[in-house]
Order: structure tokens, then sequence, then C-alpha cells
């Protein structure tokens, strides 16, 4: 029962993985805290894989274990306090896929995104993944009202980092 | 454009770059230990219970203070034992509780502050304890100062030469200080373990609840 437990978890989380990788992006700085970061959600996901019942998407679910692992439960390791490596962890962006104008703005904003505190971190990442605010204020655990208050403060403030 | 639509857009992009984990990879990484600050906090917390604990046995185990028991002091120490065990107890079952309610899949919100609420608990406990401490002590002091002939009789010879109070309030003061010092070093460790342990919690979930001002 357990080996088909392990199995039937493995194959959805290989399958999403992706949403792992992403919150490790917004999180962590570098490749060791990334790593440490996918690591840690891992574990928590399979701690409580046994109570995921199906009701909501694998993915939907994962989006909650995932933040509350980032915002909560995760201790940083020394390494990936107030270092800023960013420029030497971004994913490799195929060139020719963008000009140079917007690839440069793109990082700029990267950068920016990082110099935000946890929560606003959350509110982004679930922006960018196209969650609805009754999504976004069910995961944090605020009213709708004031998650969408908050992702506007939160516009402003990228624009002031961007534009000081 | 605006800022985090562009983001978007180059978020939607970069889909197909990040690295691609192998089934052997995420099996690995699930037979790993978890090192949350959950984890910790269970372990801290454990230790926390055991600590008092052994202090409470090494105290009845100290040679100095089993002369209490020729002392006719069932009165104080009975009950001041009983309860501490009653108080144990129930923070225990209290910890267990709100550390079993502690749940990833909870909201942000909910999952800080059922973390909080565990930690409060042992925080209570520790409280007591450093009460107790203090209440033991007198208790202790207001025993011997009734029932032990040597004292006793030190106390005549002071009262003799009029200075009885400087004679008790000696011995006050020093106690006093020796347990203002232990209570120093206790809780000067405990600021510094939770301080670490807890401050991104700590900030996060404030942050969490200005959003409700």
């Amino acid at each position: 029962m357990n080996k088909e437990l392990e199995h039937s978890f493995v194959e959805l989380l290989e399958e999403h993985q992706n949403i792992v990788h992403k919150v490790c992006r917004l999180y962590t700085n570098n490749q060791d805290a990334h790593n440490d970061l996918f690591q840690e959600i891992t574990i928590q996901l399979w701690k409580a894989y046994p109570k995921f019942r199906g009701d909501s998407k694998f993915s939907t679910w994962m989006y909650r274990v995932g933040l509350n692992t980032a915002i909560t439960l995760y201790r940083k390791s020394k390494r990936s306090i107030n270092t800023y490596e960013i420029e030497s962890f971004e994913f490799k962006i195929k060139a020719e896929e963008y000009d140079d104008t917007e690839e440069q703005q793109l990082k700029l904003l990267y950068q920016a995104v990082h110099q935000l505190n946890d929560i606003e971190k959350a509110l982004v990442f679930l922006y960018l993944e196209d969650k609805d605010y009754r999504e976004i204020s069910d995961t944090l655990g605020i009213s709708e009202v004031n998650a969408r208050v908050k992702m506007n403060r939160v516009k402003t403030k990228l624009k002031t980092i961007l534009n000081p | 454009m605006d800022e985090l639509e562009l983001l978007k857009k180059g978020w939607k992009k970069d889909d197909s770059s990040y690295p691609k984990l192998s089934y052997n990879e995420i099996y690995k990484m699930i037979l790993k230990k978890s090192s949350s600050i959950v984890k910790w906090i269970f372990v801290i917390s454990i230790l926390e219970f055991v600590f008092w604990t052994l202090i409470a046995f090494a105290f009845k185990g100290n040679k100095k203070l089993q002369q209490f028991e020729k002392f006719d002091a069932d009165y104080i120490i009975i009950p001041l034992t009983v309860l501490g065990y009653l108080v144990l107890a129930y923070f225990f079952y209290m910890f267990y509780k709100n550390y079993r309610t502690i749940s990833v899949t909870d909201n942000a919100k909910v999952l800080m502050e059922n973390i909080l609420k565990t930690r409060r608990t042992v925080r209570h406990y520790v409280a007591f304890n450093l009460v107790f401490l203090v209440i033991s002590t007198f208790a202790g002091m207001y025993i011997q100062f009734d029932q032990n002939q040597l004292i006793i009789e030190k106390a005549h010879l002071a009262a003799a030469d009029g200075n009885l109070l400087l004679f008790y309030g000696r011995i006050i003061l020093v106690t006093a200080i020796f347990l203002i010092g232990a209570i120093a070093i206790l809780l000067f460790f405990y600021w510094l373990i939770y301080g670490i342990l807890l401050k991104r919690l700590n900030r996060n979930y404030k942050e969490l609840k200005k959003l409700e001002v």
C-alpha cells in the first residue's frame, strides 16, 4: 500500500514539478538554496499526501503546500541569506526569443521581485500563475478585498524599486 | 505595459526552462528528513519539558535538599510537588494537542497561528516553571528559617546584637540575586533560540495581520 502511495505521489510530483521550481525561483537566490527548498517542499508534500483527498486538483494543493513551506516552514540555510546571486542563477533564457531591451527589463523585474517581502512574493507568484483573487485570499488566509489592495501596493512598490 | 504583465509574459515563456528532475531523484527526496521549523520547535519543546523535569529530579536527589525530609514540611512540599506534576501533564497535553493541529495544507495565516499557539503553550510552561522556581525557593527558605536549628540559633545571636533584620535581609538578598541571575541566563538562551527560529515566521505573520487593519 505504502509503495503504491509512494509511486502515485512521485509520478504526480514529477509531472507537476514546475510549480515547486517556480516557488523556489522566487524565494531563493542561488542554486543550493533552490535545491534545499525544493527538497523541503517535496518532503512536506509527501508528508501531507496521505490526507490529500483529491477534492481539489493536485496542482492547487501543491501551490498551498509549496507557498506555506517557503513562507513559514523553511529555515533559510546560511548560504542563502542576504546573498544576491540572481545574475548567475537566472535560468538560461533563449536569447533569440527576446530582444535586448525586453530581456534587460525582465532581468530588472526579477531582481525587483526578489526585493519584495515573503508575503508580497506570494501574491506576485499567485498572480503570475493566473490565480484569481478568491484563490489568492484562500491560500494566504486574507480577505479578497485585502488581497486586491495589497496587490495594488505591490505593483506600486515594484514601480518604485524600478524607478527610484 | 504594466510591469507585472511584462513579468507574466516572461514567466510563461520560461516554463520550459526549469530543471527536470527524474522519478528517481524525486523518490530519493521523499526518503530524506525534514528540517522545517515545526520539526525544530517540536524537538526544542520536548527538550524543554525534559529539562524542567530533570531539574525537578535533580532537586530531589540533592543531598542538601534531602534535609528537608527531616523537617516537618510535608504540608508545603507535597502540594508543590503534586502541583508541579499536574501542571506538567496539563501543558504537555496542550502542547501535543496544538502540535497535532499544525497542518501544512491550512491557509498561510492559520498555519502560522497554529505554530505560534504551540510555541505559546511551551512558553507558558517555562514561565510557570520560573514562577514555580521562585515560589519553591522562598518556600524552602521559609522552612529553613522556621525549622533549621543552626539558622534559628544564628538568628537568635543576630537578634541579641540587634541585627536580626540584617541577618534575614542578607540571606534573602543573596538568594534573590542568585535567582535573578539564573532566570536571566535562561531567558537569554530562550530569546536567542526562538529569536533566530521564529524571526521569519513572526515577521510574515505580522505582515498578514497588518493587511487586516
